[in-house]
């Protein structure tokens, strides 16, 4: 426990200095880390701890998001609602439409409930570019961020610590949320909700409030992108929203409560700087997130429990050489596979098609600073080798787990 | 009249088509308890395999070596994907399969480009069937409503005519009691996904040369395919069948109306009203028809949760 609230506070303290230390450009990177963090937050409420697997949360994120668009045009920021109180609409939105969506949702369970969500979002998503006065169209609404309080708000700097102030107080809730009983029974609905039934608690009622609460953070979350853009457009409803926070948080890990945020954290970082270096990183986000599925089932948070009851159960050493062993494949397998698919990917580019219809010979592709002709085996023979290297040290590591010690 | 009658054909094609890719997933769903959100990619995937061979082979060829292909790869899903995470309940196999999706979907962008490709009818089959009133109907439409109708009539005599039929209807129904009686389940389980896989391949194959082949095409018809799948009720093929034509034929028909809830209301006299309103009430239908099938399914969740032919759970 003591650890663990260490690590918090350095945690904060870190968020807090980051400004210090982040050029500009990566500064608004960390505002979409910190949003994507609490909407992966949220998110878990309902589908790790709830066991309610929702694949349209997209329709609370985009609902909070032009709740206050909206406020933001209608209050400018000054009066009962300055600026950095704006994100409360969203919340409220959220909370209102996660209500009566999720009185329906909650009639049924497991894959019908699933259903019902994806239907919502998607009717949502259809519905939205028609009603051009609630969601302004294709072009969508847009806003500014009017000073309040002595802050003018003009500055990505400040959006950065309100973000942060509203994403601790709102993870600080749903954490105090795990600590109530209301809390503590959404887990009884996730393991057993006949049982919670025979002994007399309302189990539609529980569905309801922890869909709504979930719903709630995610507007909020929706919100703060807002506050942060300055627009929404009905883009938010799209089903790739709902789909990025689900890879996140099960990336992440719902079995813990700060793997989602995690999770989040690494996956919006990783499509920042991965985005710009190649073109097929949503390939590699999602073969990620299927070999997390089939070899971490509780995701990366998972892996600290994992490395404790090994060290705990084989020792120190053991544990330390297995998991140096199961690194060193890690980087290999990936170096091996991230080097095939680049190429691949130049190979297959409309550009050096036409390069190499015009040419007798295959011209070779420039790859990591060096060019590489694709008919020769010696191109092939590097990946190859990276990834029958890594496929031995996981076999190795393997085998030092299976030999008693 | 023609129009009506032209938007009603193709409605029904459009909803035969639903049906040849929705199959294998009730199948699959009514077997597995699981929805496969991968199972549009083997529709997209057919229809890609299809577009490359279609150079080296012919069109036809093609077509039948896209439907095996896709059937492949649906096999490799299930023996080498799915069976590894089954024992960690239905939630994991569901994300599992919406990440191979995902790499599905993003493979194809990584081969063949983020556009769509110049997959096209052959000019053999580039005709006019017949005519109504004054507009011809094409011959390809004609010849997909035939394959999914051989489809069917194929598959349902398989399930309830042969003794492989019965096997895999008690694996479905009852699984446990079909290992107990000796038979191999996980074949079984292997041979419907796959077979499932390679019927969404066959259509994507067949459809793709007529729609456009691009790589968001999973993602277009899989919505409406689970839409099917739980309008229809799970594991019924009939349900399907009858899900797929229903939405096939009120999404097609609903472009045609120009009508808006104002003008309901104004026949009580609420049409000022409704006018002054705006928003929901002022839409025409015609904007609403994609919205339709997700009212359609929730509604039906909602009043009949086992769908309109599914078994009382």
């Amino acid at each position: 426990m003591r650890a663990s609230l260490v690590v918090c506070i350095i945690g904060l303290v870190l968020l807090a200095v980051l400004p210090a230390v982040l050029p500009a450009r990566l500064l608004i990177a960390s505002i979409q880390m910190l949003v994507a963090a609490l909407f992966a937050s949220a998110y878990a409420l309902l589908s790790g701890r709830a066991g309610m697997l929702s694949f349209g949360h997209a329709a609370y994120f985009g609902t909070g998001a032009f709740a206050t668009v909206h406020a933001m045009n209608a209050f400018g920021g000054t009066g009962l609602l300055p600026t950095p109180l704006l994100p409360v609409v969203g919340a409220i939105a959220g909370l209102g439409v996660g209500i009566v969506a999720g009185w329906f949702a909650t009639q049924r369970g497991g894959t019908a409930f699933a259903m019902i969500t994806l239907a919502i979002a998607e009717l949502l998503h259809a519905l939205a570019p028609q009603l051009k006065g609630l969601f302004g169209g294709e072009a969508g609404i847009s806003a500014m961020r009017a000073p309040a309080l002595g802050l003018t708000f003009g500055s990505t700097l400040q959006v950065y610590y309100l973000t942060l102030a509203w994403v601790l107080l709102s993870i600080g809730l749903l954490y105090f949320h795990t600590l109530t009983p209301a809390g503590r029974l959404t887990l009884a609905l996730r393991e057993n909700g006949h049982r919670l039934r025979f002994l007399g608690y309302n189990v539609h009622g529980l569905g309801v409030s922890a869909f709504a609460i979930s719903a709630m953070f995610s507007g909020l979350a929706g919100g703060l992108q807002v506050l942060s853009n300055e627009a929404a457009n009905y883009a938010v409803f799209d089903a790739g929203v709902s789909a990025t926070v689900i890879l996140n948080s099960y990336i992440g890990g719902v079995g813990t409560f700060l793997g989602p945020a995690l999770g989040a954290v690494l996956m919006t970082f990783f499509s920042y700087a991965a985005s710009d270096a190649t073109q097929s990183w949503l390939l590699y986000q999602g073969v990620l997130f299927v070999l997390v599925m089939m070899y971490m089932p509780t995701g990366l948070s998972g892996l600290f429990g994992m490395s404790a009851r090994l060290v705990r159960q084989r020792g120190p050493r053991v544990a330390a050489l297995v998991a140096l062993l199961a690194l060193g494949a890690a980087v290999l397998v990936s170096a091996g596979a991230v080097f095939i698919i680049e190429l691949l990917q130049r190979l297959c580019s409309q550009d050096y098609r036409a390069l190499a219809s015009a040419a007798t010979t295959l011209p070779p592709v420039n790859l990591f600073g060096r060019p590489w002709p694709p008919a020769a085996l010696s191109t092939w023979i590097l990946p190859a080798a990276l990834l029958a290297g890594g496929a031995l040290l996981a076999m190795a590591a393997r085998r030092r787990l299976a030999t008693p010690a | 009249m023609d129009a009506f009658l032209f938007s009603l054909l193709n409605g029904t094609v459009y909803g035969l088509l639903l049906f040849m890719v929705s199959a294998g997933l009730t199948l699959v769903f009514g077997m597995m308890g699981v929805l496969n959100f991968a199972h549009a990619s083997f529709y997209m995937l057919g229809a890609y395999f299809a577009y490359a061979l279609q150079g080296l082979v012919g069109f036809g060829p093609a077509v039948a070596l896209a439907t095996l292909l896709s059937g492949g790869v649906g096999v490799i899903v299930e023996r080498w994907f799915l069976r590894r995470v089954h024992h960690h309940g239905h939630a994991h196999e569901l994300l599992l399969t919406f990440g191979l999706a995902f790499i599905i979907a993003e493979t194809i962008k990584l081969f063949f480009g983020n556009y769509p490709v110049d997959y096209r009818i052959p000019p053999a089959l580039d005709f006019a069937a017949f005519t109504i009133g004054r507009q011809q109907y094409p011959m390809y439409r004609v010849l997909m409503a035939a394959v999914a109708i051989a489809m069917f009539a194929a598959l349902y005599l398989l399930l309830t005519r042969t003794r492989i039929g019965i096997v895999v209807r008690a694996a479905i129904h009852k699984p446990r009691m079909a290992q107990a009686l000796g038979h191999n389940v996980q074949l079984v389980f292997m041979g419907v996904f796959g077979v499932g896989a390679a019927l969404a391949g066959l259509a994507g194959a067949v459809a793709g040369a007529f729609y456009t082949t691009n790589p968001n095409m999973a993602l277009e018809v899989g919505v409406m395919v689970f839409v099917v799948v739980v309008v229809g009720g799970l594991g019924s093929l009939g349900g399907a069948m009858l899900a797929s034509l229903l939405i096939g034929i009120v999404t097609s028909l609903a472009v045609g109306v120009d009508r808006s809830l104002a003008d309901l209301l104004a026949i009580v006299g609420a049409g000022a009203w409704a006018q002054g309103v705006g928003g929901l009430l002022t839409l025409k239908l015609s904007s609403l028809a994609a919205t339709l099938p997700f009212a359609l399914m929730l509604l039906i969740l909602l009043v009949r949760p086992r769908g309109l032919m599914g078994e009382e759970s």
